[in-house]
């Protein structure tokens, strides 16, 4: 019963990876379930290798995988502000190309608390990010998909994928550097 | 060909070079630029962070964050 319980535990944490991929919360809410099913359902499969947090995370992504595979180009996603990326990217830059503003570069994070700090801030940029970039994104970082793979799943071309991929880097860096560094000493 | 990147083209390429190899002239252009643009290198930088920190999340999911430092 105790892997019972350690599963409930990893919900919440497994819906947020689910959320951050597929940005539609029914099916986040179906495939988490699934996964944590298919756990239940053979536990000796787990067999304590690694930890049950990173197995049901790769559990999840071939779940994930299966989703976008069937689903990738009519998946609903919530919508998103599109236009406004343009615009937050374009902010950055003066009309000959430079920045307005130099970006600073970052402190590292240094203890293992500042670490995790910074994990927390990036999932919570992740979310922040419209949409689209974050399939995207998504895809690329946490999936491990070539751009090949992406652009046939989702039906965009490899141009489209790359700037939904500048984008949503772009917007990334500039949430991480106005909430997580701006937050250090 | 022109010579001289802007940054912004610069920030264009240094998201395109995490994804696939540049261009022969590009990746020189890029790379110049970068040698003397503090700014350029500062992104390259970020981006290396991004990309190091979703890879960790990707492979090794770490525990439930802490919770928000208090505010100043």
């Amino acid at each position: 019963m105790t892997l019972a319980f350690d599963l409930a535990a990893l919900r919440t944490p497994l819906l947020r990876f689910a959320q951050l991929q597929l940005r539609n919360a029914s099916v986040a809410e179906d495939v988490v379930s699934e996964t944590l099913l298919a756990i239940l359902e053979k536990p000796d499969s787990f067999q304590g290798r690694s930890s049950l947090r990173t197995y049901a995370t790769g559990i999840l992504k071939f779940k994930i995988i299966d989703v976008l595979r069937r689903q990738g180009r009519e998946l609903c996603i919530e919508t998103g502000d599109d236009e406004s990326v343009d615009d937050a990217i374009d902010a950055l830059f003066a009309a000959d190309g430079h920045y307005r503003e130099p970006p600073a570069a970052w402190q590292q994070p240094d203890s293992a608390l500042q670490q995790a700090q910074f994990m927390a801030a990036l999932q919570s940029c992740i979310e922040r990010l419209p949409a689209r970039q974050a399939r995207v994104f998504m895809m690329r970082e946490w999936l491990d998909h070539d751009i090949d793979d992406i652009c046939s799943e989702l039906g965009i071309t490899a141009n489209n994928c790359g700037v939904m991929l500048y984008r949503a880097r772009m917007l990334l860096r500039e949430c991480l550097g106005q909430g997580w560094q701006a937050g250090r000493g | 060909m022109k010579l001289r990147l802007s940054c912004r083209e610069a920030s264009r390429l240094l998201s395109e070079r995490l994804d696939t190899s540049l261009l022969a002239g590009d990746r020189a252009r890029l790379r110049l630029h970068v040698a003397i643009c503090e700014a350029c290198r500062g992104v390259d930088q970020q981006f290396d962070v991004i990309r190091r920190a979703m890879r960790k999340l990707s492979d090794d999911p770490p525990d439930a964050p802490p919770p928000e430092p208090p505010a100043r």
